[in-house]
This record gives structure tokens, sequence and C-alpha cells, in this order.
């Protein structure tokens, strides 16, 4: 009887282990199955942690719900192209966009996207056991509105870092030179004199030995809005012009006259700081965009420059694509006196935080099956292997996985960077006109590149240009 | 009467997809053109302004400069691929070893699609990476470099347009030749024409009709030229190549100002329609007018 009824109690206890535990393991099949033969379509720029989410994380997510994913992955302008037109137009063609840290304020402005999580809290049913939205790192507060609630899952984060050659910096041979001709140590340059330094020095030491090696890199597309994100985001805020040199408080202006700072003093050096770098990076710099930067130091074909932090993985780790694997080092970018104080203070920043997140558009036909996969992408158990295909962090879960960690050591510490110094980085100001912006002021950029205009006179046309484009937007009264 | 009614239905499908496709969205543009629009505004919505926007383009530096580099981009890059598809489509006509293959080879450009004939052209023209500069650098010590040479940049847009767009005309061309009666060149010969004269006085009216079309083809895409030159250089070095196309792709989905895109996108259409006009009146109607009389 005894034995009996142990068999009986144990026969119990695996009927109710057996029909619990599928319960949590099987939330993706269980939540799937209502949208089983749906499609899902989603677009996105072509970069590697959009092609992982493509290649890899779309299709895991179909074996285990049934729910098909389709991810379009484009260039940068036809990803902004498609996914506006279809929010605009409510043809409800996408379910999911990529949204740009810089446009989330245009598109939280014109309502475009689902509150993920309300809608969560709004039904129990949805929510995945392994996603915790309290986990992302502080970059998700970017996407999320005054109340606090997300509006996009981060699914990439990068800081745009200062990268240089390690066996350039630690060669004996460059540095007794360096040493004889500046009587300085060759180490990585904490302000933007000692950058201009060994920028200069590298690329006369280039041509002394007919390499083919220049001081830094230079994103000056003279056609491309590259160049002038280049400066307004990498190189203004750490001679302290931050926000674009328009301030929000100041009735949107840009001008000195008016309160804004574009045409500032410190926005004049800044921008004959980054011409004379230009000038002395390597011959393709007036055709590079943000892709072509990276191949050139990849190339080795820099001794340092300012890179997107999307790309420092392949450079310091991929031997097919890069010929200086094992000799990146990274460290933080060149700053004047008080940038530093400011960033730390939280009035300012060093640098540019970029990045962006998956949103699910108000008008897609298929919500509940997209809150599904942006769960699915944003849940803790995915995002080691994420990390390591490209490198991006956007859970503070990531940081301690051992694949991780290993990786770290690799690129010389730029995970432990973004982990502790990415808090003085800041993504673009949280303006609804970015582009609008961009595009009145960009023509006049480019002049000023091809020598057409003097920088001091070119920044004091922007400066005119963008205030008359906030005015005909309805911003500035 | 009955034929007549008979005649409308059998034209109604296409007038309606001409209607639907073409004239609606055309009068939808027209509309637009009259409104401030920019969704990314203080407003996001339409607001009526006359023709605020029009008045805007007559002082618009940027549209001005725009015309200037398109018709220029327009005059250099159609008059060569008319003159070298007639030298051509003249090779053509004439046997030699080879022929067959030469024409196949010398058409595959036009199916090649323009983002890629952009694409490849960039990559090739780089500098530092791209072929081209190195063969310049290497062979003449010439530093190609299309992000600081606006002249350079201007010259590549219009070479790779020819590149591309001749064996059009060439094939154009070459049908109008082949389809020419023998008679005329044979009297011509009789009567002691040279070369030249046979050219100009007997060839050139018989294949006047097909280089009108041809030149009327030709133009108005190169008016309307995006993707290759987007490619290639981007609008850039400065606004030495932002052509119309680009010029009002800029406006239209980066800056989103629909207002004033589609008032741009008017004027530019009135533009070529005018230009087509002129170069009508000029080449045939005076022409059909002086037989005439």
């Amino acid at each position: 009887m005894k034995h009996e009824l142990g068999m009986s109690l144990a026969a119990l206890a695996v009927g109710l282990m057996t029909s619990v535990m599928p319960a949590k393991a099987d939330f993706w099949s269980d939540a799937g199955a209502k949208y089983k033969g749906v499609t899902l379509h989603g677009v996105t720029e072509s970069t590697p942690p959009s092609n992982y989410i493509k290649d890899v994380l779309a299709p895991a997510f179909e074996k285990a719900t049934g729910i098909k994913v389709e991810i379009e992955t484009t260039s940068w302008d036809q990803m902004y192209d498609k996914a506006i037109k279809d929010m605009e137009a409510k043809t409800g063609i996408y379910d999911m966009v990529y949204i740009e840290q810089d446009i989330i304020y245009a598109y939280l402005a014109r309502d475009f996207l689902v509150d993920i999580t309300k809608s969560l809290k709004d039904d129990p049913s949805l929510k995945a056991p392994d996603y915790d939205e309290t986990h992302f790192t502080t970059f998700a507060n970017y996407f999320k509105n005054a109340d606090g609630d997300l509006f996009g899952i981060p699914m990439e984060a990068f800081i745009k870092l200062y990268l240089y050659r390690t066996d350039l910096f630690n060669d004996p041979a460059i540095k007794e030179a360096f040493k004889k001709e500046t009587g300085k140590d060759l180490v990585p340059a904490k302000t933007h004199e000692e950058y201009t330094q060994i920028a200069e020095f590298f690329t006369k030491w280039g041509k002394d030995h007919s390499l083919e090696l220049w001081g830094t890199t230079a994103q000056a597309s003279t056609g491309h809005p590259a160049s002038w994100y280049e400066f307004f985001e990498s190189v203004a805020p750490t001679f302290g012009v931050y926000n674009w040199g328009i301030d929000a408080s100041k009735n949107y202006s840009a001008s000195v006259a008016n309160g804004g700072t574009m045409n500032s003093d410190k926005a004049k050096a800044a921008l004959k700081y980054w011409l004379h770098l230009r000038d002395i990076a390597p011959p393709e710099s007036p055709a590079s965009t943000w892709t072509e930067v990276a191949t050139t130091f990849a190339a080795g074909r820099a001794a340092q420059g300012l890179v997107y932090g999307e790309n420092a993985a392949w450079i310091a780790a991929d031997a097919e694509k890069s010929k200086v694997v094992g000799n990146v080092g990274v460290a933080l970018p060149p700053l004047e006196p008080g940038v530093m104080e400011d960033a730390e203070a939280g009035k300012g920043y060093i640098g540019y935080y970029d990045g962006g997140a998956f949103g699910l558009p108000i008008t897609s036909k298929n919500k509940e099956a997209s809150l599904l996969f942006l769960q699915y992408i944003g849940q803790d158990s995915v995002q080691g292997d994420w990390a390591v295909a490209a490198p991006r962090i956007t859970n503070t879960a990531t940081y301690d996985d051992p694949k991780v960690i290993e990786m770290d050591k690799k690129l010389n510490g730029y995970y432990t960077m973004l982990k502790n110094d990415g808090k003085l980085f800041a993504g673009a100001p949280p303006y609804p006109f970015h582009a609008q912006v961009r595009e009145a002021t960009a023509p006049i950029f480019y002049k000023i590149l091809l020598g057409e205009v003097s920088p001091d006179d070119g920044l004091d046309q922007m400066a005119a240009a963008a205030e008359a484009e906030l005015t005909n937007l309805g911003y500035r009264k | 009467m009955r034929s007549n009614r008979v005649g409308w239905l059998l034209l109604a499908p296409t007038i309606a997809i001409l209607g639907i496709f073409g004239i609606v969205p055309f009068l939808y543009v027209l509309y637009v053109a009259l409104h401030q629009w920019n969704p990314f505004g203080a407003n996001p919505y339409m607001v009526y302004n006359g023709a605020n926007n029009f008045r805007r383009l007559v002082f618009d530096n940027e549209f001005l400069t725009s015309i200037a580099f398109t018709l220029k981009f327009a005059f250099f890059a159609v008059l060569s691929e008319v003159i070298l598809g007639y030298f051509l489509a003249q090779l053509f006509m004439r046997e030699f070893p080879g022929r067959g293959l030469f024409r196949t080879i010398h058409t595959l450009p036009l199916i090649v699609a323009p983002i890629v004939v952009g694409s490849v052209w960039r990559l090739m023209m780089t500098p530092s990476i791209g072929i081209i500069p190195y063969l310049l650098k290497s062979w003449f010590g010439y530093d190609l470099n299309i992000g600081r040479d606006a002249t350079m940049a201007f010259a590549l847009t219009v070479i790779m347009d020819i590149w591309h767009w001749t064996p059009l005309v060439t094939l154009t061309l070459l049908a109008a030749l082949v389809s020419l009666p023998k008679e005329p060149f044979e009297q011509a010969q009789i009567d002691g024409a040279n070369r030249w004269q046979i050219f100009w006085h007997v060839t050139l009216p018989m294949i006047r009709p097909a280089i009108l079309a041809t030149v009327f083809i030709r133009l108005m895409d190169a008016l309307r030229t995006v993707d290759e030159v987007w490619m290639l250089t981007g609008g850039g070095p400065g606004a030495a190549t932002r052509y119309l196309g680009l010029h009002i792709w800029k406006i239209v989905f980066p800056k989103t100002d629909y207002g004033y895109g589609s008032a741009t996108s008017v004027i530019v259409l009135y533009l070529t329609l005018v230009m087509c006009w002129l170069l009508y009146v000029a080449l045939v109607a005076r022409r059909g007018q002086k037989r005439a009389s």
C-alpha cells in the first residue's frame, strides 16, 4: 500500500512537473500558435546587427513560434524612405521598422509607433518570461516617452571611438622619432593639440618612408551627409558645442546673436581643426562616408581616427577584411579643457552614442505577433551571441557573458569602455527635424569643404540657414 | 456611330490606366504644390499657401544652380550620345568579322540597372581604391579625386551617362538606317555627290524623325537622372552634380518638404515640355513651313 502510495505521489509529481515546465519552456510556441501562418515584414539598414536578426534571430523565432519573419535589409536612405512612406501613407506593409536614435523624436511627434510597455501591460498573455525592459542599458532611454514607456526595442548601440594602431604606437623606432620631433611620448592623444601633432607626425612619416600611411582618418565626403554628421556629432561636441549648436530653450536659435552656438568661436575653432585633419588624411577622405573611413583604417592607411563602434569588431578581429587585426587600440576622443567636466556633470557629452531600435508601426496589421518578435530579440538569452557576431550591446546582462568578455580582450577593452564610459557619450539631440536642418545647411557645409566659403563665413551662413528652416517648419517663432 | 463606340470601348482600359497612373497622380502633385506640407514640421498637416512655393522657387539659388548644371549635363551627354551613336550605327551597317558579337557586347550596358552602373563606376573612381585613379596616377601622374574636383566629377557623370545610353541611340539609329531605301543613295552617287553631301542632303533628312525621337527620349531621361549620379557622386562635390532629379529627391525625401518638392517637380515638367517643344519647332516645324512656302 505504502509502495503504491509512493508510486502514485511520484507519478503525480512527474505529471505536475511535465505540465508546469513546458508552460515556461514553450511560451513561444504557445504564444505563437494563435498567429501561425502570419508573415511579419521588417525593414532595416544593412548592418552586421541587422543581418544577424535576418539570418539568425528571425529563423530561430520562426522555428519557435511558427511565425515567419521577413527582414528587408537595405541602404540607410532607402530604409528611411520605405519606412516613412509606409507609416505616412498608412499602408501597413511593415510590422517592424528600424528607428535610428536620431529619428525617434520625429516618429514620436507623428505618433508613428506603438507603445510597447503599455501594450504588454494591457495584454499580459503576450509578455515573454525572458523579456524584461529594465535589463536594457541606459541607451533605451532614448526610445522612451515622458512617462518612461518604451517605443522601440534597442537592438544596436555603439560609441564613436578613437581607434589607434598599437603596432605603430608601440614601435620603438617610431616612438623615438616622435620623441625627438615633439619632445613627447607617443601615446593616444587626450587633447586636440596632441591629436593634431600625432596626425601630422604620421602623415610625414608615411611620406618620408614611402608608405601608404597617413596620420588620421576623416569622414569628409563633399556630397554625403556623413561629413556633416562627423563634424556636428563627433568633433564639435569635443570643443563644447552640443546639440548641433541649436538651443531649443532659446526659440531654437542657432546663431550666436540669438543665443545659439552653431557659429560660435568654439564651433569655428572645431571646424578649422577638423579641416586641417582632413587635409593631412588619406586622399580618399573627401569621398569618404562612415563606411569608407572604417575601410581606410582596416586597410592600415591611417594611424588613428574616429570610427563608428559598429566597425570596431571586424577591424580588430576579422582577418579576412582587415589588415590591422590584433593592432587596434581604443581610447576616448581628444577633448578641449572643460568638456569632460561638462560630460560628467551631465551638461554636455564627449562624442556620439550611435544606435537604433526596432519599433512597431501603429499601422502594422500584425501587432501582437510583432510584439512577440520584438521581445524575442530583446530577451537576455540571445544577447551574448549577437554581441559577438556584431559588436553591439543594448542589454546589461550581455557584459557578463563569457563570450563577450573574451571578445572584449580581442577588442582591447571596447566593451569595457562602452560599459564604463558610455554615459559620457550622447545620441543626437531630441529634435524632430533632423534631416530637415541637415539638408538645409549641408550644401553650405560642402562649400566650406571645397574651400568655396571660409569656415567662419560658412558657419555664419549655416546658422542663418538653420534658423530660416526652423522658422519655415514652424518651430522657431 | 457603332464603330466609334467599339473604338472607345477598346481604348477604355488604356485610358483608365493612363488616368489612374498618370493623370490622377499629376493632379495630386499639382494640388500638393499649392500647399505647405512637411510632416516633420510643427504643423505636420497640409496648409494651403497658394503660389508661394512657386514664388520661392524663383529666388532659390540652389534650384537655379541645379537647372544650370542639369542643362549643361543634358547638352553634353545627349549631343555626345547622338554623335557617337550615329557613328556606331554606321559601323554596324558594314560587314566585318565579329560584328554580331561586338553588337551584343555594345548593347550590354543597356540591361544594367542605373543604380548598379552608379555603384560600379563609384568603385572604379573612388580615390585610392578605384582602378581609374590608380591607372591615371601611374601612367600620367594625374590625381583624380571626385571628392575634390568639381569639373572632373561633372565630366565623369557625363561619361557614365554616355557609356550607359549610347547603345540605345545606336540601336534606334541603326533601325532607321537599315530601313532606308537604296534608291536615293544610288541616285546621289550617280549625280556625283560626295560622302559628306550624301550624309547632309540624303541620310540626315531621311533619318531626322528617328534622331528627333531619340533626342526627345534621351533629353527627358537626362533631365530626370537620379540613381546613377546619386551613387557616383551623391550630387557633390558641393552642388556640382546635384542635377534636378537629385535636387527634387533631396527636397522630397530627406527633407520631406512635400509641397515645395511638388512645386519643383511641376516646374521641371513644364521646363522639359518647353524644351522639347522648342526643339521640335527648331528641327521640324520650321523646316515644314519652309517647304510649304
